[in-house]
């Protein structure tokens, strides 16, 4: 078994070495990245910044938390679990983590096509941590420090470049010396001038138990590097009792028999298929909608005014916008060997006296205990449109921010924004262009681009009709997609690249086999009876433009020709996606490769966009301004752009790049070696 | 004033008109599509040039022109009859000429057939190409940035280009905002709605329905919708009257009393002396027409002998339905002192039930212009399917619809494509969809509470 779970199936040190280390104790004085925050945008940020090769110091407040779920249990579904396989492409940590900790999965959206299925689980809480906390251990070039950022450093802009300042190193709470590093990865969630909600009573924080963080980083952000921010609120349910939940009220609800992996490397989960534990349905009653109108007077974080999402409303603004209805409560287990019930659907910021009456009105928890109460939180958020689609931030070199510092919900999205600021952050520190995911290869690039070029106004989580190449961006081929680049970036390890060839190799084989197998319509009636093959233009059709129908199995095909097919059984259902989908994604293809070839064209972010000599009207001047899009790709998407302003821009573009390119060759020669094709995202119009 | 001139509007020329997406801005960047437009100028004209421009220019030289084997001798112009691909007719016969790449304007493999000038050639032949595979309606500048993308153009050429496509869209947005005002863009709008609805529910079935309460019931909802759609396009689609309108033009007749000046209206039309004038009343004896072109659209226009009131019951109602589709034109203003004329100007407008009213005096111009921004209102309005790009987008998503159909029950994001796909399409008529539009809708329809 070569592909066995991975070499991380060695038991997790029950005693995790100390990880702890007084700044006093750091082992240099200078990095090439730092990282603030040990959520999942930070854990993904340092792992992936140290795997493309800088020395990377990751700052957290308490070094135990280090890859907690505060919220939900759970990892993926649809569209994020899309996610989730994309970040393990590019050999990130948490869909390794999901096979580590999870003890319930199941594919969502099974009956509606293979390129919305949704991967998800169920997770230990405890287990994940574990995982994170030992993968970040064992990785090379990367350490780990308990400490609270008071201070970001920052250069004064340059004279010569109004407005961008340079990250120089961050300080701490403990007026230690600074340390410097050449970037710094800002991941600090619900922190950045959190304040927590419960009833009436509002005390600083981004999650309950830990201490708030210093109000110095987000006045650096504000004042210092004037970026604007705006205020976004989320919140979590009460955690309940198991013993005193009646679960034979609810429905239950089984995992999968088989559980399907996150990871590319695993072909099994660590939880065996009997050990999963099961989720529970219930509803809602007329009794939970009368004690949220009770005590509405009761909830301040319900009458504040920021923006909360609309996809996962506390119970409040569920009830109040969709009045009269039953709404789905979920019970989810916290752990193998939890206590604690997870109510997904009853994130609720009343006071804990009445959090216990309104779930006491739902049958099966007529009796149910509260053993943490839910809360609110309303944080700052830098908007999005000041980053580059590296996610660093514009006037700032070396800043990187990602997470829900930037609007973002959910922590696939922060995982996939970490990763990415990551390995920028690594190509920053070492003199490196920025890489880029674009949004037809990638639900990280739809991310990020929807970020960046238009900005939130509430909290954003990704869904797949986000992304308008849908049927060729599925969570069975995020391999093909992405483990390549990630290796030409670096960031990916050498066993997965291994397996990632192989795989790759097998896959052609197994397609070509299928190609060469060509029957008249005739020949395949013959052969299998009962499917209504029709006439082809040329005559004949192949092995590949049989699976595509949909009674037709690779399986059934590997049984009526096993010499050619039957090698390559393993890829089955991979091989019956491909070929049910080829024939859509050709036809996008054109409409791909026009937006690749936009991305592809930069537009210089110190643009003054008032004084551009270029024919412009005031209005996109100001659409412009106000969202500087990295790409002329970017630009085309802002709203109120016209076809007549891309076009004078394209031109403006092809002028500066001929400049430059003359300005090289007369200072030619220090060019050579940046076989960076692959991220070059230099203007460059196609000729 | 004792005059009043009317104007009737008859149907209406559509014209092929190259009107841009809106979205796709670079479009034809990478483009491996053929496109087509009428080169010329709009209006009438002597002759027009259709242009040509990609892989399949040589597929509709050979089609359309009889050249099975051979091709043309390269840039070297054939007098050839033009045929409909499909029904063989012969719509017109002209000059064809052939620029093999990289030799072209685009720098690509070009045809350009100089045809007659008259709009229903002109939309036959436009309509012929549409129909050959691989051919698609250039968008506004196209050609232009093909021929950018290609190195054919140096950068002072190109400065032009961004003016020459605003230009174009200028015009055409307000052409669409003219069309999209009529009862075909309520239609269009109405069609767009409900796709929208479509797929935000079909969105709302793939994205939340594993986790949230959706109703089974919302497919079944989309079933009848998509169905209803299809059939309506379709419908559309097969309009059997448009031909007869393409080739009736818009005819305008000038009537009034005698005396009032219609001869001289024609003639300010025209900027020419097409009809004498003179102060005696029944100067004009025969009609006299002239084609002309108002707000770029090609109007014959008669000049009549003085209105009158005649026994002729058949006559009459002609009469009447005349008035119900006319302009009333009050000539001589400069016959009435100023208050008199404000007096007026505002009486008519408190009067309704008039059809528009214009003050004017074919003696100073004055007024002229409203007039003529007044006539080519109704004459532009209630366009028709005819617009070659309408129909290829209409077809487009017709199309796509039935790919609903061919996944419904297989593969709900094939199928999702489907309505997605038939959005764009109409999208190009109506303006774009974009994705944050769909949650809108679905956040708005449905509690999704994870």
């Amino acid at each position: 078994m070569s592909r066995m779970l991975t070499r991380k199936l060695l038991p997790v040190r029950n005693i995790l070495p100390p990880v702890t280390k007084r700044a006093s104790h750091v082992h240099r004085q200078r990095y090439d990245v730092i990282v603030v925050g040990g959520g999942h945008a930070g854990t993904e940020a340092a792992a992936a910044a140290a795997r493309v090769g800088a020395e990377t110091l990751l700052v957290t407040q308490k070094t135990h938390t280090i890859g907690a779920l505060s919220c939900n249990p759970s990892l993926g579904g649809v569209g994020k679990g899309h996610l989730v396989r994309e970040i393990d492409a590019l050999d990130g940590l948490c869909g390794r983590a999901g096979d580590w900790a999870g003890i319930h999965f199941s594919i969502l959206n099974r009956r509606k096509g293979p390129a919305v299925w949704g991967p998800r689980a169920q997770l230990d809480r405890q287990r994940y941590r574990e995982f994170i906390q030992a993968e970040l251990l064992s990785t090379p070039r990367l350490e780990v420090l308990e400490g609270s950022v008071e201070e970001l450093l920052v250069t004064d802009p340059n004279p010569e470049e109004p407005g961008r300042h340079r990250v120089t190193g961050i300080r701490l709470a403990n007026g230690s010396r600074p340390i410097s590093a050449s970037s710094v990865v800002l991941t600090t969630g619900t922190f950045l001038s959190g304040s927590l909600f419960v009833g009436h009573t509002v005390s600083p924080g981004g999650r309950i138990g830990d201490a708030p963080s210093s109000t110095g980083l987000s006045q650096t952000l504000r004042e210092r590097l004037g970026l604007r921010v705006g205020r976004l609120r989320t919140g979590t349910p009460p955690r309940v009792l198991k013993d005193s939940v009646d679960l034979s009220l609810a429905k239950l609800h089984p995992p999968d028999s088989h559980p399907t992996p996150f990871s590319f490397m695993n072909t099994r989960t660590r939880c065996k298929p009997e050990e999963q534990l099961p989720c529970y349905l219930t509803y809602t009653t007329p009794g939970v909608e009368r004690v949220v109108r009770e005590s509405l007077h009761l909830n301040c974080h319900i009458q504040q005014d920021a923006k909360g999402p609309r996809y996962c409303p506390s119970i409040e603004s569920r009830v109040l916008r969709f009045p009269g209805r039953r709404h789905q409560v979920w019970l989810e287990p916290e752990g193998m060997t939890s206590d604690l019930l997870y109510p997904q659907g009853l994130s609720m910021t009343m006071p804990p006296d009445v959090q216990l009456r309104l779930i006491r009105e739902i049958p099966a928890m007529h009796r149910a205990e509260i053993h943490t109460p839910g809360y609110g939180v309303q944080y700052d958020y830098v908007c999005p449109t000041q980053l580059s689609p590296a996610l660093q931030v514009k006037n700032t070199q070396g800043l990187f921010l990602a997470g829900q510092i930037n609007g973002t919900t959910g922590y696939e999205e922060a995982a996939a924004q970490g990763l990415w600021a990551g390995v920028n952050a690594a190509r920053w520190a070492r003199s490196l262009p920025p890489a880029g995911l674009s949004r037809t290869e990638s639900y990280i690039g739809v991310l990020i681009d929807d970020l960046v070029s238009r900005g939130v106004n509430e909290p954003y989580r990704m869904f797949t009709s986000r992304a308008e190449f849908r049927t060729s961006l599925r969570p069975d081929n995020a391999d093909l997609r992405l483990t390549q680049k990630g290796s030409l970036l670096g960031c990916v390890s050498s066993a997965r690249r291994d397996e990632f060839l192989r795989v790759k190799l097998r896959l052609q084989d197994a397609e070509a086999a299928l190609r060469a197998l060509t029957l008249s319509p005739a020949g395949w009636r013959k052969m299998m009876p009962g499917i209504s093959v029709s006439e082809s233009k040329n005559g004949t059709l192949s092995g590949m433009d049989l699976l595509q129908y949909k009674d037709v199995s690779f399986e059934m095909l590997a049984s009526l020709f096993p010499e050619q097919l039957s090698p390559h059984i393993e890829f089955s259902e991979r091989l019956k996606i491909e070929a049910v989908y080829k024939p859509h994604c050709d036809l996008s293809k054109r409409e791909v490769e026009r937006i690749q070839k936009e991305e592809n064209m930069s537009l210089p972010q110190d643009l003054d966009y008032f004084s551009l000599p270029v024919s412009l009207s005031k209005e996109v001047r100001e659409i412009l301004d106000r969202f500087r899009p990295s790409t002329l790709g970017a630009a085309t998407r802002l709203e109120g752009m016209t076809p007549a302003a891309v076009v004078n821009l394209l031109n403006y573009v092809q002028i500066a790049e001929r400049k430059e390119r003359m300005m090289n060759r007369s200072n030619a020669g220090q060019q050579e070696g940046r076989g960076e094709d692959l991220c070059a995202r230099n203007a460059s119009l196609p000729q | 004033m004792r005059v009043t001139v009317y104007l009737f509007s008859g149907r209406n020329v559509p014209l092929c008109r190259r009107l841009s997406s809106g979205d796709g801005v670079l479009a034809g960047l990478a483009d491996a599509d053929t496109i087509f437009a009428l080169s010329s100028g709009h209006g009438r004209c002597g002759v027009a040039v259709v242009r040509i421009s990609g892989p399949a220019a040589t597929t509709a030289l050979r089609c359309m022109v009889g050249l099975r084997k051979h091709l043309p001798p390269p840039r070297t112009a054939l007098l050839r009859s033009i045929t409909d691909p499909h029904s063989k007719e012969v719509l017109d016969r002209g000059l064809v000429l052939w620029f093999p790449a990289p030799h072209s304007f685009t720098g690509e493999d070009s045809v350009e057939f100089h045809i007659h000038g008259g709009p229903a050639v002109i939309t036959a032949v436009l309509q012929a190409l549409g129909s050959v595979p691989g051919m698609r309606p250039a968008e506004a500048g196209e050609f232009t940035r093909r021929a950018f993308h290609a190195g054919k153009l140096d950068l002072t050429e190109v400065e032009g280009l961004g003016d020459l496509i605003h230009a174009e869209t200028e015009a055409q947005r307000r052409q669409a905002l003219r069309q999209m005002s009529g009862d075909l863009g309520r239609l269009y709008q109405d069609w767009s709605h409900r796709l929208k609805r479509c797929l935000a529910h079909v969105e709302a079935f793939i994205d939340f329905s594993e986790d949230e309460l959706i109703e089974d019931g919302v497919l079944d909802r989309v079933d009848i919708s998509v169905c209803d759609l299809q059939a309506e396009i379709n419908q559309h689609l097969k309009d059997e009257r448009r031909g007869e309108r393409l080739r009736s033009g818009v005819h305008v007749v000038i009537a009034g009393a005698t005396n009032a000046g219609k001869s001289s209206l024609l003639n300010t039309l025209c900027q020419r002396p097409a009809a004498i004038v003179s102060p005696i009343a029944g100067t004009t004896r025969d009609v006299v027409e002239t084609a002309l072109d108002i707000g770029g659209f090609p109007v014959l226009l008669s000049d009549t002998a003085g209105l009158r009131d005649s026994p002729d019951l058949v006559e009459q109602e002609g009469v009447r339905r005349a008035r119900e589709r006319c302009l009333l034109v009050l000539n001589k203003t400069d016959l009435l002192p100023e208050a008199q004329r404000e007096q007026l100007s505002l009486g008519l407008r408190g009067t309704s039930g008039l059809p528009p009213v214009c003050l004017i005096s074919c003696q100073t111009s004055e007024g002229l212009k409203d007039f003529l921004t007044v006539c080519a209102d109704p004459l532009s309005g209630a366009p028709t399917l005819t617009q070659a790009r309408h129909r290829a987008h209409l077809q487009q998503c017709a199309a796509a619809l039935a790919q609903y159909w061919r996944y419904r029950d297989s593969d709900l994001a094939l199928a999702a494509e489907g309505v997605r796909l038939a959005l764009t399409g109409l999208g190009r008529i109506t303006g774009r969809v974009g994705a944050e539009e769909i949650l809108d809708i679905i956040f708005k329809d449905f509690c999704i509470g994870k």
